[in-house]
């Protein structure tokens, strides 16, 4: 389970702190009562040397046993009784009709040839009642000491984590893709965040110099494919204007021309995406979404033979700040998709509203999960006619504009919405 | 009419060269920025055909080189970088034509063919074969000297295969001239076959049937 570093640093607090202050009040409860009884028996000793010195110098003048304080008898101690150790006792006060406890010690004692067995008494309540108020107020002090402990660190941990909060929004926030540099500050006051927001931002420059490499990769690359295909391209056509052309050879070559042009458009829309990627097109200009889209359409009625029941209805509200020809891309890509991709007899329903184009068309099911269908080269059938790249190109415009694209499946519909976010661009 | 390609890929620059040379052009080639500046210091063309990349400098110094010297040569770029930006550099030095690789030899032949009309008014504006007759400055076609109305992508596609008569023109270069970069959003080439048909009957409305020839489903050809 994933708490927050405060958090489980307070419940480890929680958890320690009162079992080590527990066992702190034992030992010291232990040590109390030790020290009481050493000052008990010192007490009764001193009390039995005061007493035997009066007794001597009044030569047994005194009185032999006042309660709870003394008591001189004559004889000598039964062998089992212990003596100079003192003994738990009680006395009986008649006045309040109570036991009261007390603590005794007996000494052996001689004088003129005589034993005596001298006994003192001293009130056990006080000492109780001393070591139960020492004891309340040490574990009043603990407790409070306990909760500023957590109460401190609480604070304090806001306090010094702030630094990695702050690195960790930027981090957050960070998208390789828009190719910005990050700046984290050198100096936090903190040399291990010093050393975090440092390695990060090495981290993040060596993320960045990869991620351009790669971009350069795919545009190079693309642009050094080019003459190879035209080179074979060239060679095709010299080679459909050779004279006795055989429809066997003619059909082979139809097949390589076809693949060779699969090969041409995929080249080519992979440098389209590098370039939206580089930001390769920063010109933009206030577009009318309804007036791309319906010449579009126009433009696709034109080119089937046959093509599906187009239904659209077309609200004039929506313009975006934004380059035509990306913009022309992603709508005809969009509808050529659901061209494409329908049944015989299908159906495609557009509806531009406010900032809204939803695209809807007829069709069987995608083979392919519907969150990589954005993705490159993920196909949602296996038509060998596409490229696997419309959707792809599809995303990185609304990537780049911060529009927003979404595709559901329901009832043999396919539903393709882009919202059209007006403050982009 | 001389012609000078200029492009390092010896594959691609022999295509070029024979494509032409069927053309009845007078071809040259070369492969190094050098002896295309020897080429063009000795002799004028009436068409240079430039790639931009050469190993031994950019076909646009070239370019810049022809400008300077006040020499008119009709010029078309044959590059491997075909963005908006490149296109405009390229004609913003004084290239007449742009063509970005991948091409097709039809749409390059129908494109140098178009600026040597433009530039010198030679071969006058009718382009004919057999009794099909057309105008390409009142945009008419006459078939038997009776008039064909065409639409536009109809006239285009007639237009750019009496540019390529006589040669089998794929259904793909037709696609791309006719379409451009749309042709990409078109996986299907149902539109040449449809536009093929009505030109076709529309022709032979008039008694110039059998002059468009399909060759095997590759393209189509336009002769005699």
């Amino acid at each position: 389970m994933n708490r927050r570093l405060l958090q489980r640093n307070t419940r480890f607090l929680l958890i320690w702190l009162p079992l080590v202050l527990l066992i702190c009040s034992t030992a010291f409860y232990t040590m109390l009562l030790k020290h009481t009884h050493h000052m008990q028996e010192k007490q009764l000793l001193l009390k039995q040397t005061n007493i035997w010195n009066a007794f001597i110098s009044r030569s047994g003048h005194i009185d032999w046993q006042v309660p709870g304080e003394y008591d001189i008898i004559e004889g000598t101690a039964s062998p089992q009784a212990k003596l100079n150790a003192p003994l738990d006792t009680v006395i009986y006060y008649t006045d309040s009709k109570q036991l009261h406890p007390f603590k005794k010690l007996t000494g052996h004692l001689s004088w003129n040839g005589k034993s005596y067995l001298v006994t003192t008494y001293i009130s056990s309540t006080e000492f109780s009642h001393l070591i139960i108020k020492v004891f309340v107020s040490e574990a009043f002090i603990l407790a409070l000491l306990l909760i500023a402990i957590v109460v401190i660190n609480r604070k304090s941990s806001g306090l010094l984590w702030k630094p990695f909060l702050n690195t960790m929004e930027k981090v957050n926030t960070f998208e390789v893709t828009r190719n910005e540099s990050l700046t984290l500050p050198a100096e936090t006051g903190t040399t291990e965040f010093n050393e975090l927001n440092k390695a990060i931002t090495a981290l993040i420059a060596r993320i960045n110099t990869a991620y351009l490499n790669q971009k350069q990769f795919v545009e190079n690359a693309s642009h050094e494919m080019q003459t190879p295909l035209a080179i074979i391209r060239s060679k095709l056509e010299l080679l459909i204007n050779q004279p006795g052309l055989t429809e066997k050879n003619a059909a082979l070559i139809g097949d390589i021309t076809t693949a060779n042009d699969r090969l041409s458009q995929m080249n080519r829309t992979l440098l389209l995406l590098a370039k939206i990627e580089n930001n390769q097109f920063p010109e933009t200009e206030t577009v009318e979404i309804a007036q791309i889209l319906k010449k579009i359409l126009a433009d696709f009625k034109n080119h089937y033979e046959e093509i599906p029941l187009i239904s659209a209805t077309i609200e004039n509200t929506t313009t975006v700040h934004v380059n035509r020809v990306l913009i022309d891309v992603l709508i005809s890509n969009l509808i050529k998709n659901a061209i494409e991709h329908n049944q015989p007899k299908g159906n495609i329903n557009i509806a531009l509203s406010k900032n809204t184009l939803l695209i809807e068309n007829t069709g069987p099911a995608l083979s392919v999960n519907p969150h990589e269908l954005f993705e490159r080269f993920k196909k949602g059938s296996h038509q060998t006619k596409t490229t696997g790249l419309g959707l792809a190109l599809v995303k990185q415009i609304c990537n780049l504009y911060q529009f927003k694209v979404n595709y559901n499946y329901n009832d043999g519909w396919h539903r393709v919405m882009v919202k059209f976010d007006e403050a982009a661009g | 009419m001389k012609l000078l390609v200029v492009e390092d890929e010896t594959s691609l620059l022999q295509s070029i060269l024979e494509y032409f040379t069927q053309e009845d052009f007078l071809c040259e080639g070369v492969g190094t920025f050098a002896t295309a500046i020897e080429k063009i210091e000795t002799f004028n063309y009436d068409c240079i055909i430039l790639d931009i990349n050469l190993p031994d400098g950019s076909g646009l110094k070239l370019l810049q080189y022809l400008r300077q010297n006040k020499k008119d040569d009709g010029v078309v770029i044959i590059s491997a970088r075909g963005s908006l930006e490149d296109r405009i550099t390229g004609l913003n030095l004084g290239a007449d034509d742009y063509l970005a690789k991948p091409f097709h030899l039809s749409e390059l032949n129908a494109r140098v063919k178009a600026l040597i009309r433009r530039k010198y008014a030679q071969g006058a504006s009718m382009l004919e074969l057999g009794n099909l007759q057309l105008d390409l400055l009142a945009r008419t076609v006459t078939c038997n000297k009776q008039p064909v109305v065409l639409t536009k992508n109809e006239y285009d596609l007639l237009v750019y295969l009496l540019n390529n008569k006589n040669r089998v023109v794929s259904k793909q270069a037709i696609a791309e001239h006719i379409y451009g970069d749309q042709a990409d959003n078109m996986p299907s080439f149902d539109f040449v076959y449809s536009q093929m048909k009505n030109l076709k009957r529309k022709l032979k409305e008039k008694g110039c049937d059998e002059l468009i020839q399909t060759v095997y489903g590759l393209g189509y050809k336009l002769s005699l």
